[in-house]
């Protein structure tokens, strides 16, 4: 479990400035919440936190993110191996859909290096214990993912993410396209995989952010507005912005 | 800006209007009950406890409203403060209520016996302290004034002091038995007026609580720095 420290974080599209200079940080074993309206830049930052924003054509990245003391945009790092340490899971549940439920599970696993088939039923089962999803799904392993719930869905992505043993685990949006029962589960399950991870979570959804959260981060036209304690921002916040925000007098 | 919650804003908008008439409701009654008294007035002894009926009633529809705006809108920052501390405040004009019927309810019991006008005039200062100190906690809740709450502990000094001092005067009525009657029931009175001052200063910490987001007692009652009552 590593730290993640985000230091004068700016980012581009092209010629267009979406991060203004963020500094933040991601505590191991906490929750780590990133709000603000649509368009504020959440989702940059936190595809920032793994050097997947550089994916995307004419998009560049200044300042620092350091993970366990290591800038991760240094000329010698992986950006796969990266990938690799800090995980990342999507708003839309997106399993392979003609892989079975155990494939999907280990699908990361087969891209990082050879492993036996022992080997990757363990991994699985462990993956997707922690996802909370071994239960439901240990007698039919070999039906497509694609087969499951929305909510298992994205159960089985994060197993998926889980399987390759990051430190960190990053969340755009995890729970935005499910029903309600689906995105409590998603809630609690953040709540036990924080004891094993450095978690980072993106949300438009500001009591969601107030039920997992230990830290919340404000951003606003890609500014850091105030990042505090989560209990602290939703009951008395320091910036005015904030407070106009969390209790809805603008958005 | 932009209000994307007006609704729900409104409803607090409301909201506080009811407890600031509640406010003036609950005081209007402490002064006509000790009124009633000092007058010996049946009438407005009857007044004050059926008037109490409309200050429950406030109480409970307001209780229930802010019930379901925590249930239904999940309020935070400023709005979740305010709504815990009218829930407060709500609950301590209910007992200040209370307080005025249980003064016209003694007052009803000795209405035929003799009195003395020392302990009545002591009785109408304290009454005359609490009111206002009411008002001044409504007035602060009313203008989100913080200086105005931390003048409540200094006012209610003289109302404990008046309320200690009421047992060495009703004491000194030891040899008039009728009197004494009358001056036992003075005791409970002063305490009630005495009881009304905390409910004005524990309505100013909530107050304090809206504005800084800080909660702290005024005045710390399990460590009092004077005044115990001398009745050994």
């Amino acid at each position: 479990m590593r730290r993640v420290e985000v230091s004068d974080l700016s980012a581009w599209f092209g010629a267009k400035r979406v991060l203004h200079g963020v500094n933040m940080v991601a505590e191991p074993q906490k929750v780590t919440a990133i709000i603000g309206p649509s368009g504020c830049g959440k989702s940059t930052l936190i595809r920032c936190l793994n050097r997947m924003h550089e994916e995307v054509r004419g998009a560049r990245v200044e300042g620092k993110v350091l993970f366990d003391g290591i800038d991760i945009y240094s000329p010698d790092v992986d950006p796969v191996e990266i990938r690799r340490r800090i995980g990342m899971v999507f708003q839309r549940a997106n399993p392979f859909p003609t892989m079975s439920i155990l494939e999907n599970a280990v699908a990361g696993l087969k891209l990082v290096g050879r492993k036996s088939r022992a080997e990757l039923l363990e991994r699985a089962e462990r993956a997707l214990t922690a996802a909370g999803l071994w239960d439901e799904v240990k007698d039919r392993l070999h039906e497509p993912g694609a087969r499951l719930s929305g909510g298992q869905q994205q159960r089985l992505c994060i197993a998926r993410a889980l399987a390759v043993e990051p430190e960190v685990l990053l969340m755009d949006e995890p729970a935005s396209a499910l029903d309600p029962a689906s995105t409590l589960r998603i809630e609690e399950l953040i709540q036990e995989l924080k004891d094993q991870y450095t978690v980072v979570i993106v949300t438009h959804n500001m009591q969601q952010a107030a039920r997992v959260s230990d830290w919340t981060l404000f951003l606003l036209y890609g500014e850091v507005v105030e990042f505090g304690p989560t209990s602290k921002l939703f009951t008395r916040p320091d910036d005015q912005r904030t407070e106009d925000y969390v209790t809805g007098r603008f958005g | 800006m932009t209000t994307i919650r007006s609704h729900f804003h409104e409803e607090l908008d409301a909201l506080e209007l009811d407890i600031l008439g509640m406010g003036e409701l609950a005081e209007r009654a402490v002064g006509r009950a000790v009124e009633a008294l000092a007058r010996n007035d049946r009438g407005e002894v009857e007044a004050v406890i059926g008037g109490d009926d409309e200050i429950d009633a406030r109480y409970l529809s307001v209780e229930q409203r802010i019930v379901e705006l925590l249930a239904l809108q999940t309020p935070v920052a400023t709005d979740l403060r305010l709504i815990t501390s009218m829930l407060h405040v709500n609950l301590h004009l209910e007992r200040i209520g209370d307080m005025a019927v249980n003064i016209a309810k003694t007052t009803r019991s000795i209405l035929d016996l003799p009195s003395s006008g020392t302990i009545l005039a002591h009785i109408e200062e304290m009454s005359d302290v609490v009111r206002p100190m009411i008002r001044i906690a409504m007035e602060a809740f009313r203008t989100r004034d913080l200086e105005l709450c931390l003048r409540l502990p200094a006012m209610d000094d003289p109302v404990d002091r008046l309320n200690v001092g009421m047992y060495t005067e009703v004491a000194a009525l030891a040899g008039d038995p009728g009197r004494l009657n009358w001056g036992l029931r003075m005791i409970l009175i002063a305490r009630q007026l005495e009881r009304v001052g905390d409910h004005a200063v524990d309505i100013g910490e909530q107050i304090g609580f809206l504005l800084t987001g800080e909660f702290r007692e005024f005045t710390d009652a399990s460590h009092p720095v004077h005044l115990t009552p001398d009745v050994g």
